[in-house]
């Protein structure tokens, strides 16, 4: 029987494998080889393209380089949001590896957030962690934390050290003994048909009666078009981690286990891909 | 997250730049944070070709009084952040500190026995910091002496 960590050490080590192509009209001075590399799906894309970038620019000159920003299938990349968000959401359908294409210019200032230094990510993956812990213990475990445990959790994830990260994140994960979970549930629900980016509401983990509240009473009271079977039965996958999990699962062990670093529950509803 | 009101600036702001005046759009947004259960703004601003401003342009046309205390005070941090209904970059004032600020306001307005609209009162807090600048007829008519 596969024990409860063994799933949260899988999540952390999920990889996607990935081509990145230099866009055609980038002005190179030779030839740029594509660059192939294995992302973590719990990270953040300008986190862990370093090599990325360092590869290409080796072939370019310093005037013809912004900038760095990604695209799928004319789709630019949210570095914003987790790598295994953005695979699950767009490209799980699609054969492997994950080709994206890199630009240097024409940085789409409409659709995305720049990233102007690692302390933007970093601000960014405090901000979502304050929130979510805002919902799960009205910040009270988050604020009481000094900042070199902020720090920790931060290092934990660039330098994907996966015991200094739950050294902390554990503490973040629990709740008062009287309760039967946390407050609230920190979720997102992306759809790519829809305009809204995602829907995130109130929902709490244990119904009135004492209860565990499923994934699938999540679905069914925040998005039921999600899994109500439309065009004559044509349902939807519900993705996290690029799996489906059953929708009986109680929601908070979900968020105790299958949460991103940042403690969300990012959930991708894709339309059934056709074999 | 809800849209509570979208205020669009009634008049566009001219500044002033090194070379000539530029007429600068700004655009508001008032939000709801359900995580928070606090209202939260978010803005943006472009040039009229529709050239974004950043937010060092922002903060440059910025009252003066609100710069000698940068990033401090009730405006506590300003990130570029994805709108959460639009899904498009905007520049959001950080929430955490509402509540800690709103509450004197809260308990005088209840000692002088004075109705407050918090959204107009939250509003005139921080708007002048990024340039948002509440005509007083706002407060006239939302709040009244009990």
């Amino acid at each position: 029987m596969t024990d409860d960590k063994d799933v949260l050490r899988d999540v952390w080590f999920g990889r996607i494998p990935t081509c990145f192509t230099l866009y055609q009209d980038e002005i190179t001075e030779r030839e740029a080889e594509p660059y192939y590399l294995l992302l973590p799906r719990v990270s953040y894309l300008t986190l862990v393209t370093d090599k990325v970038k360092k590869h290409f620019q080796k072939v370019m000159r310093q005037e013809d380089i912004s900038e760095i920003w990604f695209e799928y299938e004319g789709t630019p990349l949210k570095w914003h949001y987790p790598i295994g968000l953005l695979f699950d959401l767009l490209a799980s359908s699609s054969a492997l590896p994950w080709n994206i294409i890199v630009h240097f210019k024409s940085f789409p200032e409409k659709d995305l957030l720049h990233c102007p230094s690692k302390d933007a990510i970093e601000a960014h993956f405090m901000s979502c962690m304050k929130e979510a812990d805002a919902l799960k213990h009205k910040s009270q475990v988050i604020n009481e934390m000094q900042k070199k445990d902020h720090k920790q959790l931060w290092m934990g994830l660039q330098n994907d050290r996966f015991d200094q990260f739950w050294a902390i994140n554990r503490k973040l994960m629990e709740y008062p003994a009287e309760e039967n979970g946390f407050r609230y549930i920190p979720f997102r629900i992306y759809q790519t048909t829809t305009e809204r980016p995602f829907i995130q509401k109130l929902f709490r983990p244990v119904a009135a009666d004492g209860q565990l509240h499923t994934l699938g009473d999540l679905l069914r009271e925040v998005c039921p078009s999600a899994i109500a079977p439309e065009d004559g039965g044509k349902k939807n996958q519900v993705m996290i981690h690029g799996i489906e999990p059953m929708l009986e699962t109680p929601l908070q062990w979900l968020s105790e286990h299958l949460s991103y670093p940042d403690n969300f529950l990012h959930i991708s509803i894709i339309p059934q891909p056709i074999d | 997250f809800q849209e509570a009101l979208d205020l669009p600036s009634d008049d566009l702001e001219v500044i002033e730049t090194q070379a000539a005046s530029e007429v600068v759009k700004y655009e508001y947004h008032v939000l709801y944070s359900c995580s928070y259960q606090v209202p939260v703004l978010y803005f943006r601003a472009s040039f009229l070709d529709g050239r974004p401003l950043t937010l060092q342009d922002i903060w440059n046309g910025v009252h003066e009084s609100y710069k000698t205390r940068p990033l401090q005070g009730p405006w506590d941090t300003i990130t570029q952040q994805e709108h959460p209904i639009l899904g498009q970059p905007f520049f959001v004032l950080h929430p955490c500190k509402t509540t800690e600020f709103m509450a004197p306001v809260l308990k005088n307005s209840q000692k002088i026995n004075r109705t407050v609209n918090y959204i107009t009162s939250w509003l005139s807090i921080v708007g002048p910091a990024v340039g948002l600048n509440l005509p007083l007829s706002y407060a006239k008519a939302t709040s009244r002496d009990e």
